[in-house]
């Protein structure tokens, strides 16, 4: 097991986000999260890459700052619930964060050097580069471009060969298709499937349910904090009243 | 004439550049308001004093001594006044507050409230277009333009400038990148006084070292930052030399007239954001989660 959650809670002062999850991911597999607004997804992957605990240390001894954190993660064989989040990263542990969230004042070579930060040292950085062009060419047209003004699914773009140039084990990805164009959704999805090719595994936390379920080979059903349904997608999709009340289907 | 406003307003303007710059990146970066920030760039003038004219080291020796003392101060001030009571804004303001008081009212114990002077590090002067301009000016113009160009390198070029830059943008995405936030804060602290502490070491041989000298560039300081727009580092380097060139007409073209350099300097701050209320090369913050 590459990630294995156990009995997670997550509550932001008295209001419980994450409420005793569960859940696993094999190495090589790509596993989907979706849910409705507010479920806490999000917030469970904070949780798992340590900005939770982060947030938890920084916003101490202020309104905001009561954040209960319990629970055990163990990331490729190590238990990683006391580690902080930039230590995370180091292990092959890598988020790719909500609304994409590039450094918008830097250029697009800057954005994805900061992604390549841990390894400037050790690996050559050019040829990761390389890499990320290969799979998103409109990125290595840009590269001198302040991301602030790329259009959506480039931001989108970026944010992801921005963590792969922090060489994951396991990407998770937050929902890579919001506010996108359907056609660039398309797009974004068949890129993140490539990735998956890579042999890079994947946590896909989506809405849009139906390009997710094509895609991933199981998935889990979170509402109100709470894991309600989990397995393969196509039985999530043959069961009646997830189908309706969670999926939208 | 204008070559003595010129040469005055650079080095000013270039000065207020140094410390502009030094708390826009603790203000970008740990989102600390550092009031204290002059009153370390006023520490670094003493501490040369006492290196120069007490101990009798020489000249650069003390400055560089200073230099380090000043960063390590600053960086005591940091883990133990702002660090604990980081996200409560309010507090840490009045904390810096304290300090910058603290600071002052700990000379003026020491050394009473005399002015004091350091000698210049080098002597003569040469003939600028007529004018006579001494070597010392010409020194420490040269010396700030020197800070501000590294600054820049060390900002743009290299992996800890990408960390500091990345932190000052999303603070949480900069996690998400492996850098560790509460370091990049440390060094940043560190950078933004030794900048204060260099333009303290500049400027010591052509000011009075008073308890009270951290206030002028505070006021200057403050204006400039507001006038360029909070959080902009090329904002702070174009009002430093605004403001700086403003300051030396007045102080030139005005006869009797210098106590008025503050009130011109924050007229023009207060004209320029009525026209742009986010300053001149304002960004506005983005909201964080």
């Amino acid at each position: 097991m590459l990630l294995d959650v156990s009995n997670l809670t997550v509550c932001y002062d008295r209001a419980m986000l994450i409420n005793d999850v569960s859940l696993y991911v094999e190495e090589g597999e790509m596993v989907s999260l979706v849910g409705p607004n507010g479920a806490g997804k999000s917030t469970l992957l904070r949780a798992i890459t340590g900005l939770v605990a982060w947030d938890k240390m920084t916003l101490k001894g202020t309104a905001e700052g009561d954040i209960t954190l319990k629970g055990n993660i163990v990331f490729d064989g190590k238990d990683i619930s006391k580690t902080p989040a930039h230590e995370i990263v180091r292990r092959g542990l890598v988020h790719c964060p909500e609304r994409r969230r590039p450094f918008k004042e830097m250029t697009v070579r800057e954005n994805l050097m900061s992604g390549a930060y841990l390894h400037m040292k050790k690996w050559d950085v050019q040829q990761e580069l390389e890499k990320v062009f290969k799979l998103f060419p409109v990125l290595g047209d840009r590269l001198n471009q302040v991301s602030g003004t790329l259009s959506g699914g480039e931001q989108q773009m970026l944010a992801v060969g921005r963590a792969l140039m922090s060489r994951p084990k396991l990407l998770l990805i937050d929902e890579p298709s919001t506010g996108l164009a359907p056609l660039m959704r398309k797009e974004v999805f068949n890129k993140i499937l490539e990735i998956k090719n890579l042999g890079i595994t994947i946590m896909l936390v989506e809405q849009e349910v139906a390009s997710v379920f094509s895609m991933a080979s199981r998935s889990y059903v979170l509402s109100s904090g709470k894991i309600i349904a989990q397995g393969k997608c196509s039985e999530l999709l043959e069961d009646e009243m997830i189908r309706r009340t969670y999926l939208g289907l | 004439m204008i070559v003595d406003i010129l040469i005055d307003g650079l080095i000013k303007g270039s000065v207020y550049a140094l410390l502009a710059i030094g708390f826009s990146l603790v203000l970008g970066v740990a989102r600390i308001v550092n009031i204290a920030h002059t009153a370390l760039y006023m520490t670094s003038a003493y501490l040369i004093y006492v290196g120069t004219k007490m101990m009798g080291l020489p000249t650069i020796v003390s400055m560089v001594a200073a230099v380090f003392l000043t960063i390590l101060l600053g960086l005591l001030i940091y883990n133990y006044f702002i660090r604990p009571i980081q996200e409560h804004e309010a507090a840490m303001l009045i904390s810096t507050i304290a300090v910058a008081m603290m600071l002052q009212e700990v000379f003026l114990m020491i050394f009473g409230g005399h002015y004091l002077g350091v000698n210049p590090l080098v002597r003569g002067y040469l003939t600028v277009l007529g004018v006579r301009v001494t070597n010392q000016h010409l020194l420490a113009l040269g010396l700030a333009i020197i800070v501000l160009i590294s600054t820049r390198f060390f900002l743009m070029k290299t992996r800890t400038g990408l960390a500091i830059r990345a932190t000052a943008q999303d603070r949480e995405v900069a996690n998400l990148m492996g850098m560790n936030v509460n370091g990049v804060a440390m060094i940043t602290m560190a950078v933004s006084v030794g900048l204060a502490s260099i333009a303290g070491a500049i400027v010591v041989p052509l000011v009075t070292v008073e308890p009270t000298m951290w206030m002028h560039p505070l006021v200057m300081m403050l204006a400039i930052v507001v006038l360029g727009g909070l959080g902009s580092l090329e904002g702070s380097f174009v009002g430093a030399y605004i403001l700086g060139f403003s300051e030396s007409l007045v102080v030139f073209m005005v006869p009797m007239g210098s106590f008025l350099k503050d009130s011109v300097a924050l007229s023009i701050m207060i004209l320029v954001l009525l026209i742009r209320p986010e300053g001149l090369f304002g960004v506005s913050f983005e909201e964080e989660r």
